[in-house]
């Protein structure tokens, strides 16, 4: 063994290629089934997918980082299941491109925090979490109420999410801008679409509490609100496996 | 191999190479290395057959012990919930008085509830249920909806202006917005009603609060009671006892009586079980008992 | 510097920046109403820039014929400078983001100074600014020295160095405007990803072309791991970086895979970034700079090729400890687990390997603290691959994973090996490069050892207390068999261990700020010139100058 190395590490190239061959085997025996191996993703016919509204919603939280204190992945231990919900399935972040599972919890898991608190109180905890909870470390994020939300060219996202394999319709695409301006303002004329294009389950709110501007605070509660809501699969998989 | 020299020290060869005044040692690899990973390869391999290990294309090796994490984790809360039974049966089957007259399940309930109220409730009434802007104190103030457990019960499973198909609805109307009250009556209501605390507020003009009771009691009493001290059917808040849910400055309450307000208690049916709801009212049962 | 290119290389150059500039105009233009925009301005003045820095020494003379009997190390020097600069950066970046949690309400209201925003600036400065600059410039060193052979050109190593630069500044002010794909380690978009995969390529043909001219049939261990580094990083970047971009005109870029498969990709990216960017490189930088500190023969050729190939074979495989009882099918999990704890004899092979070398020196390592700093980095390497494989064992990972002792882990590994192997590497070739006797003080590479050790066990041991409480009292049920304590009560219970830990970090910080006083020093004050520099020499010209007697 030692002496075919002598000879190996005499030739850049041979090197080179046994370098690239030995660190290849294990990525490929580990992430290719992921995709032939049929029972990695459960079924779930109920998904829903992500209004733009709450995608906006998602790529604020990707931008302000909040994945690097918040989990969004219940992992199946005793605890975790009693203290946040079901454990989360693979189904559940299909759509998510990147999935934001997280690697910390400096604050709790939100893998299921969609619906548990009011608006009202997402609101007031981003914007000063001390003001709600005293003890919290979090960061306040009070700009976010006072910046309007971009929504020009929401069409080109769902566009390149279809692209990577979310089943956008091209009315979807079509609509996506009026779509989130209308989530967030349930008087308006655009609300109506939205529940039309993405079920009647939809969350059409003032989710900011405010009726002149759709903000950025609108699109991240909505976000929030809907994690852990997007199909029931979960609790319906924790029911039949505890019986 | 080209052979080197001997390295005085250790007495070992080179391989008789140099790098830039680099040598190495051709000293034999140390018999341990062989033993730790024939050791660990052969715990892999045990390990790979007892348990989910290698892909075959379309499936995988399911291990001879036949575990998956889910059903895993499935039977660990099957088997943690018969654990408790003992004391749970108890607790969902007897009534409210006899729970809180054993002292046991009461030592019980103390624990859970901690955590079941500081993991779901803390956010919004805070860690004591104190409460906060917004939030009504659980721990001193008036019940909205009635001191009774089952009424405690209720609102907790469907929630207050929640989604729930059930819930309990309730609205402060804005008086002032609406212009169903002008300016100068609601400051006077305020100034009234802020009096009838035992906070001790510099009283008001006596003109000024008559005027205020007048204006009560054609607008507010319908929901608050002409004394003020709330009614539990409309889950309109006791103005009287100190505990104010919106704050109690002459800005809070007038902020209340001119914009109106609609508190959400989301429904917790659904999130936590029947017995989890019941545990959390002995425990705010208790906290308020003990409080006092 | 740029004397000492060809005039064909200066017009290489020119031709290069103005090619750069052009493209930081065209992002400038097209990412007006994007955060783009701003990215292109940098690239725009990056490019600028350096074309002023070219001019500036256009027609200088050309370097004589005997350049090709030197080594090149001008963008060793420049590499060992930016990699301090970025440390400083980096550590000062990690002290805040520490205090941060200390006392959440330091952000001014400012968007960019938010812990999500700045935390990756941290990782990135010290993983890829400070990590990164310090393997491109020692590699550079040592593939010199142990090949005999002069870098092949003088251009690419500056367009490697210097490319490598601008790709981390486009990934930290990125974070601070908001500009990040979220996946960590690997946060930069779309075009910053581009531009790294374009700089790797040149990195490789530097390497495959100087080996290719190497006057030593054989090639030394620690080029087997710097080469390591570079091919399986690539592979590792590209695969984890695939991504459709919402437009050229944008920022803004969504990954191929989403759920599961993102997940296990972003591990196998994400664990393997620690196995060949702050392992393998760095057994690189251990492998020259420790045998020749100590004046010792590495302890066992034989044990190197155990270590080496058990290392490249078996962390590709260990990714997925990171996703223990997650939705990621558990057959994987298997995997990564076993896998981890067989990993852990090659880890000790070579941080045993290291440690043996010093058998014959130990005297020095008492009296040298150069020396000190490269034992100690060995011993943290074993302890944080000791503890990294015992964490991959699931149920110690069911407690360890999301808290701090990961974080703990962490920094044995970043602070206790790759950044004292870092140092002590550099106390070691800074006096070389810069032909000096010595460094400036020996007093002060003591002083440093001593905070930057007294910084990595305060903190360690923070997060290790801070941790294993914290999973503990996640888990913890009270005799009626529900859980004891909401997550508000652990949250309260870190509170003490947060304020060590960001102590412990400034005594590394104030470290890391004396170590760079003293290469400056030791830059600025020209001593006397070492005289074995003269024996410093490729091989035709030390043949010549053997021949000739000089
Ligand atoms: C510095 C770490 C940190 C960052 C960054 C952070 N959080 Fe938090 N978060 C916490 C902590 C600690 C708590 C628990 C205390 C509290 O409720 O404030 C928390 C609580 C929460 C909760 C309530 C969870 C519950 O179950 O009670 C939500 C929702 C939340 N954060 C959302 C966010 C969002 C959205 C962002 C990004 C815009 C974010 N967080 C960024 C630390 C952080
Ligand atoms: C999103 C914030 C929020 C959370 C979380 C929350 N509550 Fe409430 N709760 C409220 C608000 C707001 C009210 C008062 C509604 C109003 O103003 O009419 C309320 C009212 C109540 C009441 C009625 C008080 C009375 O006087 O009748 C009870 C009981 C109560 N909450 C218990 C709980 C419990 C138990 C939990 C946890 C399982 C909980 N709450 C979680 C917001 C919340
Ligand atoms: C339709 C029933 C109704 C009428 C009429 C009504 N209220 Fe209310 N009031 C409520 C309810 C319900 C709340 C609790 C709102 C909440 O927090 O969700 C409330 C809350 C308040 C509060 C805030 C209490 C606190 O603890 O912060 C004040 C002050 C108040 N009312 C004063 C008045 C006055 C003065 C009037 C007459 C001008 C009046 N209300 C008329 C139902 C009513
Ligand atoms: C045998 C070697 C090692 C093994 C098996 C190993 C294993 C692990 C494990 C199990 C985790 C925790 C994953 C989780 O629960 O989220 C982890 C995290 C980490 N390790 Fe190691 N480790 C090793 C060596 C090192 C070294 C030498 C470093 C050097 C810096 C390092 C850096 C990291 C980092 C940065 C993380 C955090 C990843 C994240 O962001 O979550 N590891 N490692
Ligand atoms: C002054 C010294 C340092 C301080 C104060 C410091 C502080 C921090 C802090 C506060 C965090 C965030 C932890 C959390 O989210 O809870 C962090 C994360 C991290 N730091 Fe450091 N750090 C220092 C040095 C280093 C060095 C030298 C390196 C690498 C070479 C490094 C690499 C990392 C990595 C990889 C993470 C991410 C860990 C993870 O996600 O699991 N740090 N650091
Ligand atoms: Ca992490
Ligand atoms: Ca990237
Ligand atoms: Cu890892």
């Amino acid at each position: 063994m030692f002496g075919l190395h002598y000879k190996l590490e005499r030739k850049a190239v041979g090197l080179v290629l046994a370098v690239i061959v030995a660190a290849s085997i294990g990525g490929l025996v580990e992430i290719a089934p992921l995709f032939t191996i049929d029972e990695t993703v459960e079924e779930a016919p109920d998904m829903r997918l992500y209004t733009p509204l709450e995608l906006a919603g998602r790529n604020i939280y990707i931008r302000e980082g909040c994945y690097a204190c918040h989990s969004q992945m219940i992992r199946t231990l005793q605890d975790e299941v009693e203290r946040y919900g079901p454990f989360s399935l693979a189904v559940e972040s299909r759509y998510d491109h990147p999935m934001l599972w997280g690697s910390k919890r400096t604050g709790p898991d939100l893998a299921r925090i969609g619906d548990k608190y009011s608006d009202q109180w997402q609101v007031a905890h981003l914007i000063d979490p001390r003001a709600v909870v005293p003890e919290s470390k979090m960061p306040a994020y009070a700009w976010l109420a006072r910046t309007p939300l971009e929504t020009e060219n929401f069409g080109a996202h769902l566009d390149a999410l279809r692209i990577v394999g979310v089943p956008y319709t091209d009315e979807m695409i079509a609509s996506a801008s009026s779509d989130a301006l209308g989530q967030a303002t349930p008087d308006g004329p655009r609300a109506a679409g939205v529940a039309q294009r993405y079920g009647d389950a939809t969350q059409i709110r003032l989710f900011d509490g405010d009726a002149a501007t759709v903000t950025e605070m609108d699109a991240l509660v909505a976000y929030l609100q809907i994690l852990g809501r997007l199909t029931d699969a979960a609790t319906a998989s924790t029911a039949a496996n505890v019986e | 191999m080209a052979v080197g020299e001997r390295d005085a020290h250790t007495g070992h060869m080179t391989t008789g190479h140099e790098w830039n005044g680099i040598k190495e040692l051709n000293t034999p690899v140390p018999k341990p290395v062989y033993f730790f990973l024939a050791a660990t390869a052969l715990f892999s391999v045990v390990y790979w057959l007892l348990m989910p290990a290698w892909p075959t294309g379309s499936s995988y090796t399911k291990g001879l012990l036949g575990i998956d994490q889910r059903q895993t984790v499935a039977e660990k809360l099957a088997a943690a919930s018969l654990d408790r039974a003992s004391w749970t049966a108890r607790i969902a089957g007897e009534s409210f008085e006899a729970i809180r007259a054993d002292p046991q399940l009461m030592t019980i309930v103390r624990e859970t509830g901690h955590t079941l109220f500081g993991d779901n409730c803390a956010a919004c009434h805070g860690a004591k249920a104190a409460g906060g802007p917004g939030y009504p104190n659980l721990a001193e103030a008036s019940w909205l909806w009635g001191g009774s457990p089952e009424a405690i019960e209720e609102t907790i499973r469907v929630g207050i202006n929640s989604a729930h198909p059930d819930t309990r609805v309730s609205q402060m109307p804005a008086f002032g917005r609406d212009q169903i009250l002008d300016r100068d009556r609601i400051l006077e209501v305020v100034a009234y009603v802020r009096s009838l605390s035992p906070s001790g507020e510099p009283a008001a003009d006596a003109g000024v609060l008559a005027a205020g009771r007048q204006v009560f009691l054609e607008n507010c009493a319908s929901c608050h009671g002409e004394s003020g001290a709330g009614n539990t059917e409309f889950g309109a808040p006791d103005l009287t006892d100190g505990s104010w849910i919106h704050g109690g400055s002459l800005d809070a309450v007038f902020r209340a009586v001119y914009g109106g307000q609609q508190g959400l208690m989301p429904a917790w049916e659904g999130r936590l079980s029947p017995l989890d709801r019941k545990m959390l009212v002995l425990y705010l049962l208790d906290l308020r008992s003990t409080e006092n | 510097m740029v004397s000492q290119l060809t005039l064909g290389e200066r017009q290489g150059a020119l031709c290069i920046l103005l090619l750069l500039a052009a493209c930081g105009l065209l992002m400038l233009g097209a990412g007006q109403n994007d955060p783009l925009g701003v990215h292109g301005g940098i690239v725009m003045l990056f490019g600028v820039l350096l074309i002023f820095v070219v001019i500036s020494g256009y027609f200088a003379p050309e370097p004589g014929t005997d350049a090709a009997g030197r080594y090149y190390d001008d963008p060793s020097k420049v590499g060992i400078v930016l990699a301090m600069l970025w440390a400083v950066a980096g550590f000062f970046i990690g002290d805040w983001v520490a205090w941060l949690l200390v006392y959440p309400e330091m952000t001014f209201d400012a968007a960019w100074s938010s812990f999500g925003r700045l935390r990756p600036v941290h990782t990135t400065s010290v993983i890829f600014g400070f990590g990164g600059n310090a393997l491109i410039a020692t590699s550079f060193h040592v593939l010199q020295r142990t090949t005999r052979a002069r870098l092949p050109d003088q251009l690419s190593p500056w367009f490697v160095l210097l490319g490598y630069n601008l790709f981390c500044l486009l990934a930290v002010s990125g974070y601070l405007i908001g500009i990040t794909q979220s996946k960590e380690y690997a946060e930069p978009e779309w075009y910053a990803d581009i531009w790294l995969v374009v700089v790797w390529v040149v990195y490789f043909l530097i390497y495959m072309r100087t080996l290719a001219r190497r006057k030593e049939p054989h090639i030394y261990v620690a080029n087997w791991y710097y080469m390591a580094f570079i091919l399986v990083v690539a592979i590792l970047h590209i695969v984890n970086n695939l991504a459709i971009p919402v437009s050229f005109a944008g920022a803004k870029s969504y990954s191929l895979f989403a759920g599961v498969q993102d997940a296990m990709t972003q591990w196998w990216y994400g664990h393997n970034a620690v196995a060949f960017f702050l392992t393998a490189g760095f057994l690189g930088m251990m492998y020259y700079y420790l045998p020749k500190r100590a004046d010792r023969p590495i302890f066992s050729y034989r044990l190197s090729i155990i270590s080496f190939w058990g290392i490249t074979f078996m962390y590709m495989w260990a990714g997925s400890h990171h996703l223990h009882y997650t939705a990621l099918p558990q057959w994987v999990q298997t995997l990564g687990m076993t896998f981890s704890v067989m990993l852990l004899v090659p880890s000790w092979a070579s941080a045993g390997n290291a440690l043996m070398t010093l058998n014959g020196a130990w005297h020095k390592v008492r009296d040298d603290a150069t020396l000190r700093f490269m034992m100690m980095a060995a011993i943290f390497y074993g302890i944080s691959t000791f503890e990294g494989s015992f964490m991959a064992i699931r149920p110690v990972n069911s407690l360890s994973h999301y808290t701090d002792w990961t974080i703990g882990h962490v920094h044995a590994g970043a602070m206790g090996w790759v950044a004292l192997i870092t140092f002590g590497s550099f106390y070691a070739v800074v006096p070389w490069l810069w032909k000096r006797e010595a460094m400036y003080s020996a007093r002060l590479v003591e002083v440093h050892f001593w905070f930057a050790l007294a910084g990595t066990l305060v903190y360690v041991f923070a997060m290790w207390n801070s941790g294993i409480t914290q999973g503990l009292m996640w888990r913890t049920y009270s005799e009626g068999g529900t859980l004891t304590y909401s997550f508000i009560d652990s949250l309260v219970a870190m509170h003490p261990y947060y304020f060590a830990r960001a102590v412990g970090g400034l005594l590394f910080l104030i470290g890391a700020l004396v170590g760079g006083y003293n290469i400056w020093m030791t830059i600025r004050t020209a001593e006397g010139v070492k005289p074995e520099v003269l024996a410093d020499l490729p091989a035709p010209a030390a043949a010549r100058q053997a021949s000739t007697g000089r």
